[in-house]
């Protein structure tokens, strides 16, 4: 028999780590939040072991003729959301060090839970500054800075719609940088734009994969080969299609007759 | 100078709002990623490879990252995922890819291993300076207590 405080320090050591892990935390830092929770609670043999894709978490009463009790969680999609993460980080340092109860906890994180990233039409014009700054350190001009600005918001609505219909990986990476390399050289046919270049690379700096890059990097230095190694390997298939979209773009312009 | 610094400071405002950065950080970290920029400019400017200024200005915005989580007590991801962005070789992919569709394959196979060679050169920055800090912060805990 599973007694019912185990259960519920359980649950919300999963839940902390499963929040964590879909806004783009680092391996070592979900097992550090898991195991700072659970010892809090005293529960004195806590083992975590998380992946990209799942945790799992080992409890122990340590007593004789205590039960040992382990649970799965698979996790489904990732995000980034480095607020959720830098939220949690602090619960779980505040709920190590004051006794603060299970429930007020699983409330804590319910709130943290349903944060909502800013809103629509600030997260694209982040997008239309991503991309017409970088039009503009790749050495375009203020043609070059419009034209982006507009194709910048344009490939991230995109982006957001493919996420809402649960598309992959390399599917939505792909769809994306066609459109914008499409835009972007419709832009330079119409005269509206001077560099194909910047307004490309602008475009298409949004997509790039440093986050799963620099998460690969931390995640092996940790010691989590198999996370480093997931993270890598995402950060590889993002870039294959970013490269295959405006390739493919360019290349069917190009037949299609097309002002290249 | 100042505009390579403006216009890094500005995309790194766009990477913040798409990642959520919380807003009381928005401001530091944009900075990292103009200094890690400013960084990089300045060594290919005094003729240094892409390479070799890629891995000193990732080192540059490892090393900010590392002393901002200090000071503002959070995680040191936080400052380093958008700061790092504008360092990560977008363009060198894109003229890869062009090279490519010019059937130019010694251009391909040059470009292409400069890319990925930027691509490991970050990841050898974030992982000397992280691995660096680490030690140089737990012979200083060590040095505390021997000395009590």
């Amino acid at each position: 028999m599973i007694n019912q405080i185990q259960k519920k320090v359980l649950i919300l050591a999963l839940r902390a780590g499963e929040l964590m892990m879909k806004s783009g935390a680092e391996a070592y830092r979900v097992e550090d939040t898991i195991t700072r929770i659970c010892k809090a609670c005293k529960i004195p043999y806590v083992e975590a072991f998380a992946t990209p894709t799942g945790i799992f978490l080992s409890l122990d009463q340590g007593s004789e003729d205590s039960d040992m009790h382990t649970f799965i969680k698979r996790i489904k999609g990732t995000g980034i959301d480095l607020e959720k993460i830098s939220q949690i980080n602090h619960f779980s340092r505040e709920f190590a060090s004051t006794d603060l109860s299970i429930d007020a906890g699983l409330n804590r994180l319910k709130e943290i839970a349903a944060m909502k990233p800013y809103a629509l039409l600030v997260r694209i014009l982040g997008a239309a500054l991503v991309s017409s700054f970088f039009a503009l350190i790749f050495n375009g001009d203020y043609k070059d800075f419009f034209c982006s600005f507009f194709i910048g918001a344009c490939s991230y609505v995109l982006s957001i719609l493919l996420d809402k219909i649960d598309t992959n990986l390399f599917i939505r990476g792909f769809c994306c940088c066609a459109l914008a390399t499409f835009l972007a050289l419709t832009c330079l046919s119409l005269g509206m734009g001077t560099d194909q270049n910047a307004i490309i690379i602008g475009s298409i700096m949004i997509f790039l994969p440093g986050v799963a890059l620099t998460n690969a990097i931390r995640d092996t230095l940790a010691g989590d080969m198999l996370s480093g190694a997931t993270k890598g390997i995402e950060a590889v298939i993002i870039a294959i299609s970013l490269a295959a979209g405006v390739g493919v773009t360019i290349k069917l312009w190009t037949l299609l007759g097309g002002v290249f | 100078m100042f505009w390579a610094f403006l216009f890094a400071f500005c995309s790194t405002i766009g990477f913040c709002i798409l990642f959520h950065v919380p807003k009381k950080h928005i401001v530091s970290a944009s900075f990292i990623g103009a200094c890690g920029w400013l960084t990089y400019t300045y060594f290919i400017e005094t003729g240094s490879g892409n390479i070799t200024a890629c891995f000193v200005g990732s080192c540059a915005v490892a090393l900010f990252s590392e002393l901002f989580s200090r000071a503002f007590k959070d995680a040191a991801t936080i400052f380093i995922i958008p700061g790092i962005l504008p360092l990560v070789p977008g363009a060198n992919m894109y003229y890869t890819m062009l090279a490519i569709l010019e059937g130019n394959s010694q251009e391909t196979a040059a470009i292409g291993t400069e890319t990925m060679l930027m691509a490991g050169a970050i990841a050898v920055a974030l992982l000397a300076v992280a691995s660096v800090i680490k030690l140089i912060s737990q012979v200083g805990r060590n040095l505390l207590t021997w000395l009590r």
